[in-house]
């Protein structure tokens, strides 16, 4: 503790986590306060690291993929996509069109999962607990799905180079369609418990302001970006896997605050839903896989492969030198980029409002970290 | 001024409470009394190794061609092998499978060209040293036996 | 050799399997799409086969820079610029002032012992207006001290952190260049190619774990 006398108003430093209930894992914040005031914050990260990078280095293209999944573990499904697409450029390959509309229908999955696992915790943090309780029953739909189709819950490994390494259950389609129907009165439900609640609106309002302007210095994407009212989603910025077919609106507000988020978000579970039904139309028979080589060797070269993940842009850099490994392998992880901007959003907010800014940027430790 | 009655008679918080409400049904409890009940995982779900055997004659399927060793992630499968000098045949003698490093992706059943290494419905894989955690090829064909509880 | 009689062997050779030769699958393997790869297959060019990039933003960095920027190049349909390392930071504030290009996607380092530059170091950047995303590559030798991008886009700090974290580049004018993933006091950059997957760094993690590395 710095400062010792009375009514001295030197600044106070405080620290939380690594072992916190809010802090979504093991981030370490140093906050320096000013009485209440937050005037300074220091992240610590690292605590999660496993060398994700030099694995792949050290691994061959389909050896890596399931380590993929690790990162973001909540959303495991998108980070598969991503690195898939990657190698595939690499080779020069596309997935057929049975094995894109497949691999749509799931991130989407997964999108509504991890939001729905983001609305319950944030809403934990907040003082809200019910919440947590009705989105994890409906996650476990979801998580069913998963578990139908490629035998994984969270780390799925549901995505192979070239296209999809099983088939569709008899049954896909209607297991998905049901979830649909049933999961849209949800979010209405979730809505009337948070949207108009005095508490929630009160803690969430005006907290954690981040201009387009600031989003697009520090590099923040996702539902973050959004929020400020920039309309960018690289499903329509930049579509992959057949994303341009689709019809779907990028929600977006105009504060860039944290209710503004929370609003997006929710926004964003119902254009899932909408992209789903239109995929499930779009299934039709054919091939899952395309030609790939059994040993994939890409030619000498460089690519980077982007999508949009539940939390942002999340990159894939794959250096290739011709041989079965990668030789290099960067992951451009959302929620650390994301991360990075912390400390603006809390520079003047008050203490209790850093666990509402933290749970906002929806950041998941084993991306940050990798 | 709506706002104001609506702020007065508690309007948001007796809708929220309402959806609470709605939800106490009997019929929306999702818990799962483990391990009194046992959940039925998918026929898809990838769990504890097994190394099937051919059920008329008893004999392994596996042939030894290492695949599922080299296409592992983590090299944890150990195949031993020897030649039988009558049909010049590669024959299985050893098969280790370590379950602690495992993250079941799968791989190693995707790369088995005869179906002899699978990933079974059985999840429950708790021992009490990490040795009982490298599974032998006695282990792989019988596949766990944990204790079955009853309510 | 005996690899090549196994069509769906790695590429390889496999320790502990003598004699493959005669061993013969008493069910023959699910056929796999292409020919398998032999464990020399034909050599692939050892140099990323890239075509020059022509645009109206080439002409105009071409005018403004002019030796400065070493080549356009584009592979897979993905544009990229090699800049002299001492360039770089007036490249980057000449694409976001000049060219729209302000969000700075990601900063990485690839490791190339062999190379007298040992290091390419990547700038990727997107910009919002003209949807468009490009590299700057830039090789710089092992100790050299690049200038730091925070000055031109703020989400430089962490991204060169990392840089340095896992490859040992200090980015000069960096406002707190030290160590975001790994413990401060590690010795080592892990990323870099003489850092076997194995290494760590003993000494930290006796002290500190009070472990021994292995267990």
């Amino acid at each position: 503790m710095a400062g010792s006398t009375f009514l001295d108003s030197s600044e106070l430093v405080l620290n939380m986590g690594p072992q916190h209930p809010s802090t979504h894992g093991v981030l370490r914040v140093i906050l320096k306060l000013d009485g209440e005031k937050v005037i300074g914050t220091e992240c610590v990260i690292g605590y999660l690291h496993r060398g994700v990078e030099k694995i792949g280095e050290n691994r061959t293209y389909v050896q890596f993929a399931p380590y993929v999944d690790r990162m973001d573990y909540v959303a495991a499904v998108s980070n598969g996509l991503g690195y898939c697409l990657a190698v595939e450029k690499l080779l020069s390959v596309e997935a057929p069109p049975r094995a894109q509309v497949t691999r749509v229908i799931l991130t989407e999955l997964n999108r509504i999962a991890s939001h729905l696992l983001w609305l319950g915790t944030h809403a934990l943090d907040i003082g809200a607990i019910t919440p947590l309780f009705y989105t994890l029953r409906e996650r476990e739909e979801v998580l069913k799905i998963f578990e139908k189709y490629c035998g994984a819950r969270l780390t799925t490994h549901a995505f192979r180079i070239g296209g999809l390494q099983y088939e569709l259950y008899d049954g896909f389609e209607e297991d998905v369609a049901k979830f649909c129907d049933m999961f849209l009165p949800k979010v209405d439900e979730y809505e009337e418990l948070l949207t108009d609640n005095r508490i929630w609106v009160e803690r969430l309002k005006g907290v954690g302001i981040l201009t387009a302007e600031q989003c697009k210095a520090y590099g923040v994407t996702g539902p973050v970006l959004r929020a400020a009212g920039v309309a960018w989603d690289l499903r329509k910025a930049q579509p992959y896997s057949g994303y341009e077919q689709y019809d779907f609106d990028i929600p977006i507000r105009q504060n860039g605050d944290t209710f503004d988020r929370y609003i997006v978000r929710m926004e964003e579970m119902r254009q899932s839903v909408r992209i789903i039904r239109q995929a499930l139309e779009r299934i039709e028979p054919g091939p899952i896989m395309a030609k790939v080589p059994k040993v994939i060797k890409p030619p000498v070269g460089e690519v980077y492969v982007s999508i949009e993940a539940p939390k942002g842009e999340l990159g894939y850099f794959i250096v290739s030198d011709g041989s079965t490994q990668p030789y290099r392998v960067r992951v451009r992880p959302p929620s650390f980029v994301n991360l990075q901007a912390l400390d603006q959003m809390c520079r003047g907010a008050l203490v209790a409002d850093v666990v509402a800014i933290i749970g906002t940027i929806d950041i998941v430790l084993g991306e940050v970290d990798r | 001024m709506r706002k104001l009655i609506r702020t007065v008679l508690l309007v948001d918080l007796l809708r929220g409470l309402w959806v609470t409400l709605r939800n106490q049904h009997p019929k929306h409890i999702y818990t799962e009394q483990y391990p009194a009940q046992r959940p039925k995982v998918a026929e898809r779900f990838r769990g504890a190794p097994r190394l099937n055997i051919n059920p008329d004659t008893g004999e392994t399927l596996c042939i030894g061609c290492n695949l599922c060793a080299l296409a592992c992630p983590e090299n944890l499968i150990v195949v031993g092998t020897e030649r039988d000098p009558k049909t010049n045949r590669k024959v299985l003698t050893t098969f280790t499978y370590d379950t602690s490093r495992c993250m079941f992706c799968g791989l190693c059943e995707d790369a088995c060209p005869v179906d002899a290494l699978e990933l079974t419905q059985d999840f429950e894989l708790a021992s009490y040293t990490r040795e009982g955690q490298i599974w032998d090829r006695q282990m792989l064909e019988e596949g766990p036996r944990p204790t079955q509880y009853k309510s | 050799m005996a690899d090549e009689q196994k069509p769906e062997s790695s590429p390889e050779p496999v320790a502990g399997t003598p004699g493959d030769a005669k061993a013969i699958a008493p069910k023959p393997p699910a056929a796999s799409p292409t020919p398998a790869a032999k464990p020399h297959a034909p050599k692939a060019p050892a140099v990323m086969a890239t075509t020059p990039w022509e645009s109206s933003l080439t002409e105009l960095l071409k005018n403004h820079f002019g030796d400065s920027i070493a080549e356009f190049s584009s592979y897979l349909g993905q544009n990229f610029l090699i800049v002299r390392p001492e360039a770089v930071n007036s490249v980057l504030e000449f694409l976001k002032l000049e060219a729209d290009f302000d969000y700075l996607v990601d900063i990485t380092a690839v490791d190339y012992p062999k190379r007298a530059e040992r290091f390419d170091l990547i700038y990727i950047l997107y910009s919002y207006s003209r949807n468009e995303r490009i590299r700057v590559k830039t090789m710089i030798p092992d100790g050299y001290r690049p200038k730091s991008a925070t000055s031109v886009h703020l989400a430089a700090d962490w991204l060169e952190r990392e840089v340095f974290d896992m490859f040992g580049i200090e980015f000069d004018g960096h406002p707190n260049m030290k160590r975001i993933l790994l413990p401060d006091e590690w010795q080592g950059h892990p990323l870099r190619k003489d850092y076997s997957i194995l290494d760590v760094d003993r000494r930290w993690v006796q002290e500190n774990l009070g472990i021994e590395v292995g267990q």
